[in-house]
């Protein structure tokens, strides 16, 4: 492993200025969990890292009516937060399923988002929740919806001085549920799949409705003609069975290590359908 | 680059000069002669370097040694009572077959620590995300999660 | 039989404490002065010609004190054939090649040392399968044989071949036939602790090495063919073993990287250590042999077995180890698991460019009893049979001898699958389940349960030293790696010699000072060494109580006067203190000697260690050290015929299992295993679970997620990232375990082998489970959602 410098700048000017010196051969890092792992690994070989560990101002569950995360929030704490598994439980859920306990003691929802895996399982979740992210750099604040942030496979709109400042989840209407789902090789994996759904209800009928699945296209891809199709109708199992077709014909998963293309495909339209379903159920029961 | 880093240690305040590239585990191992916390993937995977970091349980060898400054740290030798005593949690793993080769016993110790602190009286199901972090090989799990159940008992 | 007081008790392992409290030292916790660190530098091609090696820059670095590569080291030839090389020289013929190492001062320099050599090749075209490989222009991969005679084609001249009885004639007389293909990959041991070794010279050039194996004795033997070849013949090594994070079969055979150590310690003078990293234990190391099987099963219109006609093509990799002899513990469930009277198979062993194969717990038995029993399910199915009814049709029976000459004596096959079948509620849910995609399956195994004679000599010593203080150490030369020998050890010694565990050290791991052992490996471990230290404390009661005969009267006539003086009312019974008494009349249990016929006398007892003090401390005393060299009554098989009584007796299981399967992603859900096993006796109740459990759960892993994932010969999963296991959540089903006692006359106390059959039959019980919920067959392993979705629309065609 090549050695490396680590700073721990205390504000957010000073890891701007140490970005800035490094031009192009530091990295930020959080919990560590990716960029470290990634260096071990010997497919990334940084001058310095900069750690976003110290910094206050990136931590922080804030409940105002919607909810403003820290970037910097480990997601043992989105985990442990009782309002955020009541109010939304896909994140929720998504948080208790990430890798294992000892990652998610350190690894932050920041990171994992600015990691950008096609498959990061905060991801879904947080873009059917019509999150926002909050980019700040030497220029200034910025702000964009979490599915324009992904640009393709571990690339971001963010530029390289920028660090993610906070996620903003607007306000939920009544009568909505979020389900997470996810399908690995075992119990603890990185995602084969995922997808998250949310759902409002009005007298049977589906009044608002958001989709997206995770490591089933370059980046983690909002279903929006599929939305389109479901919003004004009742949840029928016919409809449903649509779905699953329409999401098999939306994604485009690549063959790896870990699955194949074929499966990726067959098995998201499963995901999609069943969380559609799981979070209906969950306002009737 | 290098800095002096002062952190407590299984209850002692100590410090030691390390290089910025340098991860908790190998400054565990080498500086302080440490042998509980092992190196079993190096990359967070396995769990055979659990240490607890302000009580939290974390792998140690993707955890950068700069970082643990300030911070209070507990290995699996910060367990034993004085007297060699074992910590009940280690000695139920003694008593109810929790042991076998031992290479993963340190760290599934630690991750045990962590969640008996925070819970008195874990289910099954609790135990196992507790130690889902730390990959066994020859146990089956079955006798390592009995013995975290009586551990709970016996505390 | 006497109630026995240690000997299937739950006694917690001796050395479970040190390991909890992170105290056992592993090869990664061991340092010597002076130490060096070494690393090796791969091959970066499968297939190639070395053209020129630059050590130069490295050589500069400083804190590097050796770089060695094939072209300025003596050749070592490794390998039973003796067709690898320590380091390669000429060519490359697989990605894990050894072609170059560094010694240096600290392990980041010596990584830093290893980038800094060049290597120059010339690529060559590469083979990747068997059948590729057997094609007539197909490149070779060793163009010459160990001797220097040119090759003309890349088969392994390792040729197994079993024939009892007539195939051909029993196929025209078989009423249902079931024919298949069945494959096995590549699959990794995966152990915890990784391999390392601690390689060092005195100032004599006798070689001292720590080393993470199975096989002190045997390693002693390969690594003073070392030193020959380095020009030190007649020297000695002594191999120490530290304790083992697992070994699986890791530590069966010695390895490149330890005589990498070897060559780097000499050339430095300093002690060298090498440990690998995950990836490396993955790249470097040697997996499971994969297989490729062609099986055909026939029987009469009763169900009973008539005809078993097996050939497998085993892929080789580069280099021949014990996976070309897999097939020899193959032979076993072919020819003798269940009662087939006609057996046919043939094996055809070919060099690739891919990772050559050594040991893995089963040693080639999980991979052939995925063929027998998958296949006997189909058989089952074809004549109409329900599969638990076909295999008791067919169970193995006790005293009996079977076409390999395997002499069977105890048998619990019957008792086996009837616990399996009433823990799994088998009839309530065989064939119910198809609705609800839920299934029962069961399967059977046949294993070597008394040793496996494989070698000169199948011995083990044990010695047993008893000091002044009544402690007893236990000196054997097998290993302890997690499986629980020291436990049973422990055990079989305190309640064979009369004393208490806590009594008993286990002393283990030395070449130097410890009895000879062929090795740890065919679930042998505790059988032999129990059965030597049985033998062992014999002799050393018989020497106690011909000691007692001298000294027993007079310690209890001391004892009473001692007593006496303390209380000057206590009466001194009147016993004949002069007679002089026989060493037949003693008895010791509990650290106490007694007299037979008056075991409850309180005044007649003295202590294990007053009479050895009162024998030691003497003019012309004595002291008690016994020995014994337990060589189990079996034989090595016949090379031609692969025939003979390979084992002091064999060890039967059965495995059930009940599974769901989502049948829109294919992933399927244990929701029981049920494990039976005939273990003779019970030694350790804590020992013989893990065994079990852990057995269980790795064999849930090879039916159902572990792959060795190549392409062109390198590895892609070489981390736990993607090489997935089963971790504690996965575990979410119950596991009934049930030992089935037999009592075997061979047997330590009765007891038989147990450390490999809890892996044996597990997958093919998980595919036969998923036959009865589903109705498909996986022929390949493992069982992934995507196989099962495939099948599953294949069935829905036709």
């Amino acid at each position: 492993m090549k050695r490396f410098d680590y700073y721990q700048p205390e504000s957010l000017k000073e890891a701007y200025q140490l970005m800035e010196k490094f031009k192009g051969e530091a990295l930020y890092v959080a919990g560590g969990t990716d960029v470290i792992v990634r260096i071990k690994q010997r497919a990334i070989e940084p001058e310095a890292l900069i750690s976003l560990r110290g910094l206050k101002e990136l931590r922080g569950i804030k409940d105002n009516g919607g909810l403003t995360l820290g970037a910097g929030t480990l997601f043992r704490d989105i985990e442990r937060y009782p309002l955020i598994a009541k109010e939304y439980p896909a994140l929720h859920q998504a948080a208790s399923m990430l890798a294992n306990l000892q990652i998610r003691n350190v690894a932050t929802v920041g990171g994992n988002l600015c990691n950008a895996a096609p498959s990061a399982d905060s991801a879904p979740p947080l873009i059917v929740l019509g999150a926002m992210v909050v980019l700040e750099g030497p220029g200034g604040k910025r702000k964009m919806s979490l599915e324009d942030f992904f640009t393709g496979p571990g690339q971001t709109a963010k530029e390289p001085q920028e660090i993610m400042r906070e996620i903003h989840i607007p306000e939920k209407d009544a009568n909505t549920a979020t389900v997470f789902l996810k399908i690995g090789r075992v119990s603890q994996d990185i995602a084969i799949a995922n997808a998250a759904a949310l759902v409002t209800m009005e007298n049977k009928v589906c009044k608002r409705c958001r989709l997206a699945v995770g490591a089933v296209a370059p980046v983690p891809l909002r279903l929006k003609g599929i939305e389109e199709k479901i919003e004004g109708e009742e949840i029928t199992d016919d409809l449903l069975q649509e779905v699953e077709k329409m999401v098999c014909d939306a994604v485009s998963p690549i063959t790896d290590v870990r699955a194949t293309k074929e499966y990726r495909r067959t098995v998201s339209g499963v995901l999609v359908k069943r969380a559609i379903a799981q979070a209906v159920a969950s306002l009737e029961g | 680059m290098r800095k002096v880093i002062s952190f407590t240690l299984n209850g002692y305040n100590v410090s030691a000069e390390v290089e910025s590239h340098k991860m908790l585990l190998e400054v565990l191992r080498e500086h302080f002669e440490l042998t509980g916390p092992k190196e079993g993937c190096g990359q967070g995977e396995c769990g055979a370097c659990t240490v607890l970091v302000d009580g939290y349980n974390v792998d140690s060898c993707i955890y950068p040694a700069f970082e643990v400054d300030g911070k209070s740290v507990v290995t699996v030798e910060g367990l034993l009572r004085e007297g060699n005593k074992l910590h009940p949690i280690q000695q139920s793993f003694v008593e109810n077959g929790g042991v076998q080769c031992g290479f993963c016993t340190p760290g599934m110790i630690m991750s045990a620590a962590a969640l008996l602190n925070e819970n008195k009286d874990p289910s099954e199901e609790e135990i196992k995300r507790a130690i889902s972090g730390n990959l066994c090989r020859c146990t089956g799990y079955v006798q390592i999660v009995e013995s975290i159940k009586k551990a709970a008992e016996m505390i | 039989m006497n109630q026995l007081r240690f000997v299937g008790s739950n006694l917690p392992r001796p050395d479970a404490p040190d390991k909890a409290a992170g105290r056992a030292l592993y090869i990664h916790d061991l340092k010597r002065p002076s130490m060096l660190y070494g690393k090796i530098k791969y091959s970066e091609y499968a297939h190639a010609k070395i053209k020129h090696i630059d050590t130069s820059k490295a050589d500069k670095l400083p804190g590097v004190r050796a770089v060695i590569t094939g072209y300025n080291t003596p050749e070592i030839r490794i390998g039973f054939i003796r067709d690898n090389f320590a380091l390669k020289r000429g060519k490359v013929r697989q990605f894990r090649d050894e072609v170059a190492a560094v010694a240096a001062t600290d392990p980041e320099i010596a990584e830093e040392a290893i980038d800094l050599i060049k290597v120059e090749y010339e690529e060559l075209p590469g083979v990747f399968t068997p059948e590729d490989a057997l094609k007539e222009d197909a490149p070779l991969i060793h163009e010459e044989d160990p001797r220097g005679r040119p090759r003309k084609d890349n088969i392994v001249p390792v040729p197994w071949k079993f024939v009892s009885g007539d195939v051909e004639e029993a196929k025209k007389k078989a009423a249902y036939i079931a024919q298949g293909h069945f494959e096995t990959p590549l699959i990794q041991q995966s152990c915890m602790g990784t391999a390392g070794c601690i390689a060092e010279f005195d100032l004599q050039n006798n070689l001292t090495i720590y080393t993470k194996t199975q096989i002190p004795f045997l390693a002693q033997n390969d690594f003073n063919r070392a030193l020959a070849a380095m020009g030190l013949k007649g020297k000695n090594t002594r191999v120490i073993v530290p304790t083992l994070g697992g070994s699986f079969g890791t530590g069966l055979d010695t390895h490149a990287y330890e005589y990498i150590a070897i060559l780097l310690a000499y050339k430095t003078g300093r002690p060298v250590k090498i440990v690998l990293t995950r990836e490396e234990e993955f790249t470097a190391l040697s997996p499971r042999q994969p297989t490729k099987t062609d099986i055909i099963q026939g029987c009469d219109k009763d169900g009973k077995l008539l005809f078993r006609e097996i050939r497998m093509l085993l892929d080789n990799g580069a280099y021949t180890s014990w996976g070309a002899t897999t097939p020899s513990v193959m032979m076993l469930p072919i020819s003798s698991m269940y009662r087939v009277p006609n057996v046919y198979y043939e094996t055809t062993i070919v060099y690739t460019n891919n990772t050559f194969c050594q040991a893995m717990r089963g040693y080639g038995n999980p991979q052939a009893t995925w063929a027998i029993e998958s296949n006997l399910d189909d058989l089952a199915e074809e004549a109409g049979i329900d599969p638990f009814e076909f295999r008791m049709i067919n169970r193995n029976v006790p005293n009996d001898i079977t076409p390999m000459g395997l002499h069977i004596s105890t048998c619990g096959h019957k008792e086996c699958l009837e616990a399996a079948a009433e823990k799994l509620s088998w009839k309530e849910k065989r064939g119910k389940g198809r609705k609800v995609a839920r299934g029962v399956g069961m399967a059977s195994l046949f294993h070597v349960g008394g040793s496996g004679r494989v070698y000169r000599s199948d011995g083990t010593g044990v010695i047993m030293k008893l000091d002044d203080f009544g402690n007893v150490s236990v000196i054997m030369g097998g290993v302890e790696m997690g499986q629980g020998l020291n436990t049973a050890l422990t055990l079989a010694s305190a309640e064979a010699l009369g004393v208490t565990p806590d009594k008993v050290t286990v002393v283990w791991g030395d070449t130097a000072t410890c009895p000879w052992d062929v090795g740890t490996h065919a679930s042998r471990g505790a059988f032999t060494a129990c059965n030597a230290a049985i033998m062992a404390a014999e002799k050393a009661r018989k020497k106690v109580f011909e000691l007692a005969a001298e000294h027993f009267m007079p310690r209890v006539k001391k004892q009473l006067e001692k007593r006496k003086k303390k209380d000057p009312d206590f009466e001194i019974p009147d016993l004949d203190y002069e007679r002089v008494r026989d060493p037949s009349e003693f008895d010791m249990k509990e650290n106490i000697i007694f007299l037979k016929e008056e075991p409850d006398n309180p005044f007649l007892k003295v202590a294990l260690e007053e009479i050895l003090r009162a024998a030691h401390f003497k003019q012309e005393g004595t002291m008690i050290v016994t020995e014994a060299f337990y060589d189990p009554c079996n034989e090595m098989i016949d090379p031609r015929t692969c025939k003979g009584n390979l084992s002091a007796t064999y060890i039967f299981g059965t495995q059930g299992v009940e599974v769901e399967v989502d049948l829109e992603t294919g992933r399927v859900k244990v929701l029981h295993v049920v494990a039976a096993h005939d273990v003779g006796r019970v030694l350790s109740q804590q020992a013989i679970k893990g065994q079990i459990y852990g057995g269980v759960i790795q064999g849930l892993g090879y039916a159902l997620c572990e792959e060795y994932k190549t392409d062109k010969g390198r590895n892609l999963n070489p981390n736990f990232l993607d090489y997935k296991i089963f971790s504690a959540p996965d575990v979410d089903f119950p596991i009934d375990i049930e030992c089935i006692e037999t009592i075997d006359q061979e047997g330590p106390f009765g007891a038989k082998g147990v450390g490999e059959p809890g892996l044996v039959p597990t997958a093919p019980a998980v595919a036969n489970a998923i036959f009865d919920a589903i109705g498909v067959r996986i022929r390949s392993l493992p069982i992934t959602p995507e196989k099962i979705l495939a099948a599953l629309k294949e069935k829905a065609k036709g």
